[in-house]
């Protein structure tokens, strides 16, 4: 379909500059998307797909498959891994923003505050993140 | 992303250019507190050049802010692109990181 952009690979460091130009095509080929959308809703991408890589089981060994799609009034995105499951979904519920001089977890309550929503769900043997952001 | 020091006297200036993102943090981090070792404890990060930053990033920043005032010195950060400033203000640090317009302003008092 058009507006539907995937990518599969490994959940590493380098992943995620796989998805930074993912997105950054996905702007190019959708002009019409303002690019502070865009900019948002890369920025909770790359929380959430950072978790992936960071909290992932095996380290180094989950596969991944991100799948992007622009709508005419919002942008949505799936993350789909087969790591052993997310076991801390509370923190999507409490994701409240640590204080100032905190040097981590910030990264759930900046993907909540710029998705209209965030959602997590074990299906089979995949995580599976759902971003969606309604478009200004 | 790439990073460069240049060192003035007190004053030393850590430009990162690229993603700040979670393979680089631990990169600004070090460069800090290599830093802070050597003497030099007023630290500007140059963010003109940074295109990204993530909440590794931001981790990174503040660790920096903290090595550099618990030796009595001080970390600013200076042109930061709207990515940044945004993020920056989304999570409050826009408050103890306080975004300087250019590397020579956040310089001015020292």
């Amino acid at each position: 379909m058009a507006g539907d952009h995937t990518l599969s690979g490994l959940a590493v460091p380098e992943g995620l500059d796989e998805l930074h130009d993912l997105l950054e095509q996905v702007g190019v080929q959708h002009p019409d998307v303002s690019p502070a959308d865009l900019m948002l809703f890369e920025t909770a991408v790359i929380e959430i797909a950072g978790n992936v890589v960071e909290h992932g089981r095996p380290p180094g060994g989950v596969h991944w498959k991100f799948s992007i799609q622009v709508r005419p009034d919002r942008i949505e995105a799936t993350l789909a891994d087969d790591g052993m499951a997310f076991e801390d979904a509370r923190v999507l519920a409490d994701a409240s923003m640590p204080d100032a001089d905190a040097e981590d977890g910030r990264g759930f309550a900046m993907a909540s505050q710029v998705l209209d929503e965030l959602s997590y769900e074990r299906r089979g043997s995949a995580n599976l993140w759902a971003m969606v952001r309604r478009r200004s | 992303m790439e990073l460069e020091k240049q060192v003035d006297g007190q004053v030393a200036v850590l430009r990162c250019s690229g993603r700040l993102n979670m393979g680089a943090a631990g990169r600004l981090r070090a460069a800090v507190d290599e830093t802070v070792a050597d003497g030099v404890r007023r630290i500007v990060v140059d963010l003109s050049e940074t295109s990204f930053v993530d909440s590794s990033g931001l981790g990174a920043l503040v660790g920096g802010l903290k090595s550099a005032r618990q030796a009595g010195g001080d970390l600013r950060i200076a042109a930061a692109p709207e990515q940044v400033r945004t993020v920056l203000a989304l999570t409050n640090l826009d408050r103890v990181l306080t975004p300087h317009q250019t590397v020579e302003d956040a310089h001015r008092g020292w």
